[in-house]
Formats: structure tokens, C-alpha cells, sequence
């Protein structure tokens, strides 16, 4: 049911083959677990995803100080012209 | 009785009247760390020296401003300190310095409080024994065998060993309340939107919010006046009007409702924990209280849909952390080998399990039978609470099923979610709760009985608190 | 004619011209230096927050409103999640079930007539940042990332596949991005990236849906037409050599001017869209959307028919001047100054606008105000100067800054009106050109033309042309007879 190596994927991980196997038996059973709320009847029933009478406030559009590059520097040395630096997007 | 006996308002008390420095205090609570802190470790990090420094300035004010003036204070490591180390106990984030306050740090600062150092926790307080700390694990200071519960474990251990007086947790599904109960102190968790989350590192957005635990009931409200509040960084905080916490502490309960949920009873509960309960319950009524019977009938589906609901988010949450701009980088030959060696190596195994069942049930297909389910049962959840309310004041439970467990005790994934089952329906419905410790099982061990207030009546939940708390 | 008929779906990706980025208050404005105008926010910086921004939001139903689009009084946001290294957070904020703007359309106008071009919707979203390669993109061993971009909002406007022909998408462009222009919602720059167009395009017989193929890297408005154009006969050749076409993303190159299928890495397309919790819904009240009802400006069409009916001008012009606001607003403070639009018109298309091309300066950089152009139009009137002349003075006080009395004066300027003098030079003009005078005898008139402009030529122009033909007319019948 799990298709491991795509949700692997789509994470951004990529586990060693026996750590993979025991994750996965995890997985199945936690999913498992899950099948009880088929027991719920939820027709008709909106999803909560925010709590009560939540609404957005909105910021006005003035401008206001950022970091700079000492603060970024503290934990990643930015490539010349003060550039993040990426191995190459594109190809293998 | 030492100055670290002293609860908050003592404390302040004998620094406003002189009669104790706050270098003092400081000294005292750094001689509890040197002296525990080996056993119990609790902190990732610590900075006794800043701290003595903030002390002497503090001596220095003329006004001694401030309601946690002089307090030392212990952070979860999940919330942003300017300029100091933040990993979320996370090997990913190890050496990770913040350039920005989270809000609560800033507050904390602003009422004088001393941070004296960040707590360990599981990692991305993922879990409930501190044993997913990618550092190492705490020790419970009643006994260093036991866990300090989780993810809040560093905090609980660190107020309980006295190494700190009040300390800051975060409570996805639990994460105050279940620490506060295996150590013996209190926790609260307050209602969802009433303490800004600005700073503090998204474990699961509509769930997390960041909470005191403290000695006692009156030092969580006061921590809570300094805490809450609707900050215009937050867009989940909500603006309503500020109260003092701390006014009904020690008002009569009379006529007050309690409500007992039917449904926990039915879970198989620790009988001393029962014991705790009862005795509770008999404070309450002698206090002139009403004690009714609920039902929340969606009780037990709280938990799956919190383990949907709280992955998912994390999931997506978690993705930050790929090694460009901050953390944990391993060099691959491409991008795609260097996100994954870094995610894989720098998350430890529970993280990345968490992240997997969150990817697979927002994935094509899934979405719909696990997300959008699960927030349907929460809606449930909620509603039902939301009736209860209109019935009763507050909800009175155990905050754990069992006392602490020992370290290292072998438990599948699931089972150690099983020690989520009381916390978890408050997140869900965005209530505000709080465990008070009550008593201990035949091991010594503390146990924790849980309020759940209705939204944004924390005062009136802590008036209860305060009343059920021993002597 | 073609039998497969072309189904043409846009998207496009306007930025929203704020002061601040769509989530948090670093300043969206672009040439800075690379990671300047970064916040933990648009960095992805462990526990930072999104507050939206009122801008974007009143900028958003500003654009909605325009194109004829339902207002959602309750939109929500979510997240789209997808690992790239210019996207910080690992997921873009952006809108996907209830977008706030829905269900509208655009009426454009091309050769053929009027057409109306059906909009699915318009939501808000984050932009990412910038990844710049050197070199060759499947050659660089590193890309390297300039956040200063990641959050700036941006509203997507997706439109149905609605579009027939490469030149309605085109127009259907124009026509936008002089809308987003006069409302000030956006630059509309092609060239800067502040309108970004993917489209896609099939072609099926009947009424049946044909194979979806999107074009990517479209760079310039005339690039889309041409990569449409190129689209649209290939896919035509194929199906009719009855080859299929496949569902792709085909790649614009601008040199040959054909699509070709692009090298991507095998991927999987599954963003795992979820409402975004940290933004709860956002909900408009009814004055809000008012209010901006009421403070949205006149836009081009109906400026445009408003200048054909009050000013009686030319299709045409009013089309050229209507096309941009500050031209519009140009016009009418002067033809209402002056009373004389059709001159002002005239004046303005033809000599201003010739300046400023040349010069590439735009009509709020010059100095021409609605004083310097009522005394310019009375020395015309006047009689003071010709309208040859006319051109020159306009031209000189673009120029100089002048004003065209003193222009006038100080080159002496001044039109010649004594028959007089314009005789003695007529005369001249005729002993110098004896064969265009023996043509225009043999009843070659239109040589009264050439011979005209002798005169203008030896005058320099100043003299009054009436009376100069008048008396070359005159002169030349006195010979014939």
C-alpha cells in the first residue's frame, strides 16, 4: 500500500535499506492504526484545520529591517557577490 | 529554606525589598546545576556567565521593574534566542546560532527575567520521554532511572532539579503537561493563539503552543502574564484583552462544574493515578464544587487524527532543513544526493519517521482519507467539547495513564504514542489545560491530574488548579 | 484554413508592485545586492511567521475587480510543497481552493472584431527566489541563490483555453498589461519579470479536447506569438500527417524561433497541497471591496471610447493615447486647458511622441505643461508662426526647456505674412526653376507643390503657406496667360 521509495522521494530522504525495512513496518502499522477512523461518520462535517473563529489580520506595506550579512554569516559562508552557493540544479 | 525553595513571587519579593541580590539568585541556581546537572541534563546549552552578568546589571536598577524581575528562567531549545545556539535537539540545527528573538524570549527579557540557558527536548519535540533528543537524554530528577517525560523533558527537569525556577515548553500533543506530570511540577498549556508562536520552531502549526511549567499554579499565571498576548507577527494569535492570570488564585470555588469524561474512564488508567483522581475529585466537592459526568464521544479517535494531522504538518514544516541557507550540510555530487544525505543524516530516526507518514497521507490519493479526515474528527472533537462547556467549567482528568518510565524501556512508535491519549484532544480542539502534580505511586513517582478550561478561560482554570493543588 | 482548431490557455504571473513582500516587511524593490532584503521570514528561518500584507491583498481585488472577477469574501491559502533550492521554506504560500478572485473575463479587440476571453481565476502566491547559473545550465557545477526575490507577491491570473489564435493572445497580453499598468498594480515588465506567461496550447478537430502541450521561457510578448505561431503549425503538421502529439513542456528558443521538448529530470509532480496553518482564512468584509470599487481608475477601453466621444478624436489616436495613463492624463489636463484637443492630439502624436522616442523619455519627463502648449497653440492661431515652423518650436522647447515665445523670438521665427516680401521671393523661386515652371504649364500642377516648398525652403519656412501658394498660384496663371 505504501510506496516507500516515492514518499522517500518526495521527502527528501534517502534510508539505508535496513533502516527502510523497519520504517516501513512502522509505517504500516501506524497506518493501520489509522483505519479506526473509518469507523467515524463524517459526512456532512466540516474540516477543522484552524481553531475558532480564526481570521487573518493584515500588515500594512512598510518597510522594515531585515538581516544582514554578519547574521547570515553566522552559520553559512555566502559564495562571492554574497551569494548562496548550491551544487548544480539541473543534470546528474 | 534556600533561595531556590522560593517560588516566583518570594523570590521577587525578597529582590525588590533587597533583602537577596539577583546575582545571588544566580549563584544559588548555578550550584544546583553544578552539583545536578551531570545526573540530570537537562540543558543543551547554558550561559551561567551571561546570566551572572544580567544579574549584576539587574542589581544595578534603581527600579526593579519587571514581573519576572531577577527570575532565572530555562528555554526549551525549540524557541529563538538572538545570538545564541537553537537546535530544537536536533543534529541538523547543532551549532545553528539565531539572529532573531522569538516573541516569548523577547517578552521574557522585557519583564526582566534571566534566561539562564535552552533545555534539551526531543528532537523537533517529536516524542514523549526526551529520548529522541539527538544530544542525549534527561534524566527525571526524582529518579535519573525514570524519563522526564517529553518533549518538554529538559524544562520539567530542569524546574523540578531546581536548576532554573520557571522554565518555557511547547505542547503539540502533550509536551508540557505529560513532563510536568512524570516530574512533579505544573505545566500549562494555553489556549491555541493566546501566546504568540513567532520564534518557536514549527513542530505541527495548528497544534503547538508554548506554555510555562513552574512549582506551582501561581507561578505558571504569573508566567503566564508575561507570556501572552497577541503579537502582529502571529497570525494565529489572537487579540483579545489582557487579564491578570493570577486574580482568582485562592477565590472559592463554590457551585463551580466539574465534568469527568465518561470515555477516559474507560482507557485502562494506573490505579494510584485513579486514587489521585478520586481524592481530587473528593477536594473539589468539599470545596462546594459540582461534579457532573460528560461524554466526549469521539475521545478515542483523537489520537490517530492527531498522529495525521500533527505529521502531516511536520512534513511539510520540516523541509526548511535542507542544508542551503543554515545547518547541517553533507555535500553530494548533485542537489538531490545533498538534501537527502543531509536530511537523512541530520534527522534522527523518529523525525524521519514522522516525516514519512505526513508525506504519505497528504500524497495524491491519500489526502482525502487521512487529512481531510482527520480534520473532520477534530471539527467532531471540538464540537463536542464545545458542548461540554455549556455544561460544565472545567474538565478534570488524568494527564498521564501511567507515571514516568524507565529510560530506555523498549516501546514501539505506537505505544509510546499511546502516552499522548489525555493531552492530545486538548491540542485538537485548541483548549487550555493544565497539569498539577498530585501525589506519587508506590515508586515514588509523581503523578499529574489534568484541567481543561474552556477557550481563553485561563484564569478561571487556574483558579481551579490552584484550588485541587496540595498544600 | 486550418481544421484543427487551437485551444490557447494562459498563465500568468504579474508582481504586485508593493512596497514590502507579500509576507513579511523586507522591500521588494529589485537591483539591490544579492541576500540584502532577507528576513527570517522570506529565508525560511526556523520559526519565523507569514502576516500578510493589506497591499497585496487590496492590489489583488484591485486586478480581480478589474477583469470582471467575483471577489471571494472568504479565500484561504495553502501550502504547495516541492524541495528547490531558491524555495526556502521547502513549500510556496500560495492560494489553491477558494483563490480570491474567481470567474471573470477580459474583452479585447483585435482585427476580427470584439472577443471576450474567459478568466478561470486570480490568486495570491509568494514568489521564490532567483537561482542564476553560470554558464550553460546543464553544465554549471553550482547554482547560486539571491533571495532578495523569495516572498514578493505575486497574483497568478489563469485564463480558460479560451484563445483561438496567436494574435488574441498577444492582444489578450497587451491589453493586460496596460491594465495592470493603470491601476498601478504592477510594472508589467516583461523584461524585469514582473509579467511571466507559461501557456499552453492544443489542437483537436471538433469539439474535443486535443493533447495539452505548455511552452515555457517566453520572454517578450512577441515571443509568445511567435512561439504560438510556431506551435500551432507544428502540431497541425502532425496530426495531420497523422502522427500524435504528446502531452510536454516544449521550451521557447528565441534564436530559431521554434519549441523543443524540454530536458528535465524525471520528476514527481506531487505537491501535497494542504491549508496552510499559519495563515487562517481571509476573510473581506463588503466596504473593504467597496471601498477599492470605488478608487478604481477609468481603464484604457473606456478611456479610449470616452476620448472618440468627448474629444472626437481619431480611432486611433485615441487608442495610442488612452494606452498608457500618464499619456492619457497628458492629453486631457492640456486639451481641457487649451480647448483645442484634436491640435493637442495632433501635436502630441505626432511631434511629442516623436521626441520621446527618440530621446526614450516618457511623458512625465518632459517639460511641455498645459501654459508653455496654450502659448504655443496661440502662436499658431495667431498666425505668428506656420505650422512648419510649429513642429520646430515643439521640438526646441522639449529641448531646451524654453518657452515658444521665446523661441520664436530668438531665432526670429516669426511667420511672413507681407505678400510683399513672400512676392519678391516667389518671383525668385520661379527664375530659378524655369523647368518645373514649364511643367507645371504643360498641366503637371502638382509640381505647385515642389514649388512651394522653394519658398518655405529660401524663407526658412516662416512664411505663411496660404498666402505663398496663393501668390505662386497667382503668378504662375499670369504666366500662362
Amino acid at each position: 500500500m505504501i510506496d516507500i521509495d516515492k514518499i522517500e522521494k518526495l521527502a527528501a530522504l534517502k534510508l539505508k535499506e535496513k533502516e527502510k525495512k523497519a520504517i516501513l513496518n512502522d509505517l504500516e502499522e501506524i497506518i493501520h492504526y489509522f483505519e479506526i477512523l473509518k469507523e467515524v461518520d463524517t459526512e456532512d462535517v466540516e474540516p477543522q484545520i484552524y481553531t475558532k473563529e480564526a481570521c487573518l489580520f493584515l500588515r500594512k506595506d512598510k518597510a522594515e529591517n531585515g538581516l544582514n550579512k554578519e547574521d547570515l554569516e553566522k552559520n553559512k559562508t555566502l559564495a562571492s557577490g554574497n551569494f548562496y552557493r548550491v551544487k548544480h540544479i539541473i543534470g546528474e | 529554606m534556600t533561595i531556590t525553595d522560593l517560588p516566583i513571587s518570594s523570590l521577587i519579593n525578597k529582590l525588590r525589598n533587597k533583602e537577596i541580590t539577583a546575582r545571588e539568585v544566580i549563584e544559588n541556581y548555578a550550584k544546583n546545576i553544578y552539583e545536578k546537572e551531570e545526573n540530570i541534563k537537562a540543558f543543551i546549552s547554558l550561559d551561567i556567565e551571561k546570566a551572572l552578568k544580567r544579574a549584576e546589571e539587574l542589581d544595578k536598577m534603581d527600579e526593579k521593574k519587571g514581573l519576572l524581575f531577577g527570575v532565572p528562567v530555562a528555554i526549551k531549545d525549540n524557541m529563538n534566542v538572538k545570538n545564541c545556539e537553537t537546535t530544537a535537539g536536533s543534529k541538523i540545527l547543532k551549532r545553528y546560532i539565531s539572529p532573531y528573538n522569538a516573541t516569548v524570549v523577547k517578552k521574557l527579557k522585557e519583564e526582566n527575567a534571566i534566561i539562564i540557558g535552552k533545555t534539551n527536548m526531543d528532537e523537533f519535540a517529536m516524542g514523549s520521554s526526551n529520548e529522541n533528543s539527538s544530544f542525549f537524554p534527561t534524566h527525571n530528577p526524582v529518579n535519573y532511572d525514570y524519563v522526564p517525560g517529553g518533549s518538554s523533558g529538559g524544562s520539567a527537569a530542569a524546574v523540578k532539579g531546581e536548576e532554573a525556577l520557571a522554565a518555557l515548553g511547547s505542547d503539540t500533543g502533550g509536551s508540557v503537561r505529560e513532563p510536568a506530570a512524570f516530574c512533579g511540577i505544573v505545566g500549562l498549556k494555553p489556549t491555541y493563539g493566546l501566546v504568540s508562536r513567532y520564534g518557536l520552531i514549527a513542530f505541527s502549526s495548528s497544534l503547538d503552543q508554548i506554555g510555562p511549567l513552574t512549582k506551582n499554579v501561581k507561578d505558571s499565571a504569573i508566567m503566564l502574564n508575561a507570556i501572552a498576548g497577541f503579537d502582529p507577527h502571529d497570525e494565529t494569535s489572537v487579540n483579545i484583552k489582557k487579564e491578570d492570570y493570577t486574580e482568582l488564585l485562592g477565590k472559592e470555588i463554590k457551585g463551580k462544574k466539574i465534568g469527568i469524561i465518561k470515555e477516559v474512564m474507560e482507557f485502562n488508567i494506573q490505579e494510584e493515578i485513579k486514587e489521585e483522581l478520586n481524592k481530587t475529585i473528593s477536594t473539589l466537592v468539599k470545596l462546594g464544587a459540582t461534579i457532573m459526568e460528560i461524554s466526549i464521544a469521539h475521545l478515542k479517535y483523537a489520537l490517530p487524527a492527531y498522529y495525521i494531522v500533527a505529521p502531516s504538518e511536520a512534513s511539510s514544516n520540516l523541509s526548511r532543513f535542507d542544508g542551503v541557507r543554515y545547518g547541517l550540510t553533507l555535500q553530494g555530487e548533485n542537489l538531490t544526493s545533498t538534501y537527502e544525505l543531509t536530511r537523512t543524516e541530520g534527522f534522527g530516526e523518529e523525525v524521519k519517521r514522522r516525516i514519512l507518514i505526513g508525506t504519505f497521507a497528504l500524497s495524491a490519493g491519500y489526502y482525502d482519507a487521512y487529512y481531510l479526515k482527520a480534520s473532520k474528527v477534530r471539527k467532531m472533537l471540538a464540537n463536542e467539547f464545545e458542548k461540554a462547556f455549556e455544561t460544565v467549567d472545567t474538565l478534570l482528568l488524568p494527564t498521564t495513564a501511567t507515571t514516568a518510565f524507565k529510560l530506555g524501556e523498549k516501546k514501539s512508535p505506537l505505544e509510546m504514542y499511546m502516552s499522548d491519549i489525555f493531552t492530545i484532544p486538548v491540542n485538537l480542539a485548541g483548549l487550555p489545560a493544565i497539569s498539577v502534580p498530585h501525589g506519587s505511586d508506590k515508586n515514588g513517582l509523581p503523578i499529574g491530574i489534568q484541567l481543561i478550561g474552556s477557550w481563553f478561560k485561563e484564569k478561571e482554570l487556574l483558579q481551579i488548579a490552584y484550588a485541587v493543588e496540595p498544600g | 484554413m486550418n481544421e484543427y482548431k487551437p485551444t490557447i490557455g494562459l498563465e500568468i504571473h504579474i508582481q504586485l508592485d508593493t512596497k514590502t513582500k507579500l509576507f513579511c516587511g523586507c522591500s521588494s524593490q529589485f537591483g539591490e545586492k544579492p541576500n540584502t532584503h532577507i528576513c527570517p521570514v522570506c529565508l525560511g528561518l526556523p520559526g519565523a511567521l507569514p502576516v500578510l500584507n493589506e497591499k497585496a491583498v487590496e492590489y489583488g481585488i484591485k486586478l480581480g475587480l478589474t477583469l470582471n472577477m467575483k471577489i471571494n469574501k472568504e479565500s484561504t491559502f495553502y501550502r504547495k510543497n516541492y524541495f528547490y533550492p531558491d524555495l526556502p521554506k521547502g513549500y510556496q504560500i500560495t492560494q489553491y481552493t477558494i483563490p480570491i478572485a474567481s470567474e471573470g473575463f477580459l474583452e479585447i479587440k483585435t482585427e476580427k472584431g470584439k472577443r471576450k476571453i474567459s478568466i478561470q481565476r486570480g490568486h495570491i502566491e509568494e514568489d521564490s527566489g532567483k537561482s542564476i547559473h553560470t554558464g550553460d545550465i546543464t553544465e554549471s557545477t553550482y547554482s547560486y541563490i539571491d533571495f532578495n526575490r523569495s516572498g514578493v507577491p505575486l497574483m497568478e491570473i489563469v485564463t480558460y483555453p479560451d484563445i483561438e489564435t496567436a494574435e488574441e493572445a498577444y492582444h489578450f497580453l497587451v491589453l493586460l498589461r496596460k491594465t495592470v499598468r493603470y491601476l498601478g498594480v504592477s510594472s508589467g515588465d516583461m523584461e524585469k519579470g514582473a509579467l511571466r506567461c507559461d501557456v499552453n496550447v492544443s489542437l483537436s478537430k471538433s469539439n474535443t479536447m486535443g493533447t495539452k502541450v505548455e511552452i515555457k521561457n517566453l520572454n517578450s510578448f512577441r515571443s509568445i506569438r511567435k512561439a504560438l505561431e510556431y506551435e500551432i503549425k507544428r502540431q497541425t503538421e502532425m496530426l495531420k500527417n497523422g502522427e500524435k502529439t504528446i502531452h510536454e513542456t516544449r521550451h521557447f528558443d528565441e534564436k530559431t524561433g521554434a519549441t523543443k521538448p524540454m530536458r528535465t529530470k524525471e520528476e514527481l509532480n506531487d505537491y501535497r497541497y494542504f491549508p496552510e496553518p499559519d495563515l487562517p482564512p481571509l476573510l473581506l468584509n463588503e466596504t473593504f471591496i467597496e471601498d477599492i470599487k470605488n478608487s478604481l481608475p477609468e481603464l484604457p477601453v473606456q478611456k479610449e471610447e470616452r476620448f472618440i466621444r468627448q474629444y472626437s478624436l481619431s480611432d486611433a489616436y485615441a487608442y495610442e493615447i488612452a494606452s498608457s495613463i500618464e499619456l492619457a492624463d497628458y492629453f486631457e489636463s492640456i486639451a481641457k486647458a487649451t480647448g483645442k484637443p484634436k491640435e493637442v492630439a495632433n501635436f502630441l502624436m505626432g511631434s511629442i511622441m516623436k521626441f520621446l522616442n527618440e530621446t526614450e523619455k516618457t511623458i512625465s519627463e518632459i517639460d511641455f505643461d498645459e501654459k508653455k502648449f496654450i502659448e504655443f497653440l496661440s502662436l499658431l492661431e495667431k498666425g505668428i508662426i506656420s505650422k512648419g515652423i510649429a513642429k520646430e518650436v515643439i521640438v526646441e522647447s522639449l529641448k531646451t526647456g524654453k518657452s515658444p515665445k521665446k523661441i520664436v523670438e530668438d531665432k526670429g521665427l516669426i511667420q511672413i505674412t507681407d505678400e510683399n516680401k513672400i512676392e519678391e521671393i516667389v518671383q525668385q523661386v520661379l527664375k530659378e526653376n524655369p523647368e518645373a515652371v514649364s511643367r507645371y504649364l504643360a498641366g503637371k500642377t502638382q509640381v505647385l507643390g515642389f514649388l512651394a516648398g522653394q519658398v518655405m525652403k529660401k524663407t526658412k519656412g516662416k512664411a505663411n503657406p496660404q498666402i505663398a501658394n496663393k501668390l505662386l498660384t497667382e503668378a504662375l496663371n499670369k504666366i500662362k496667360q
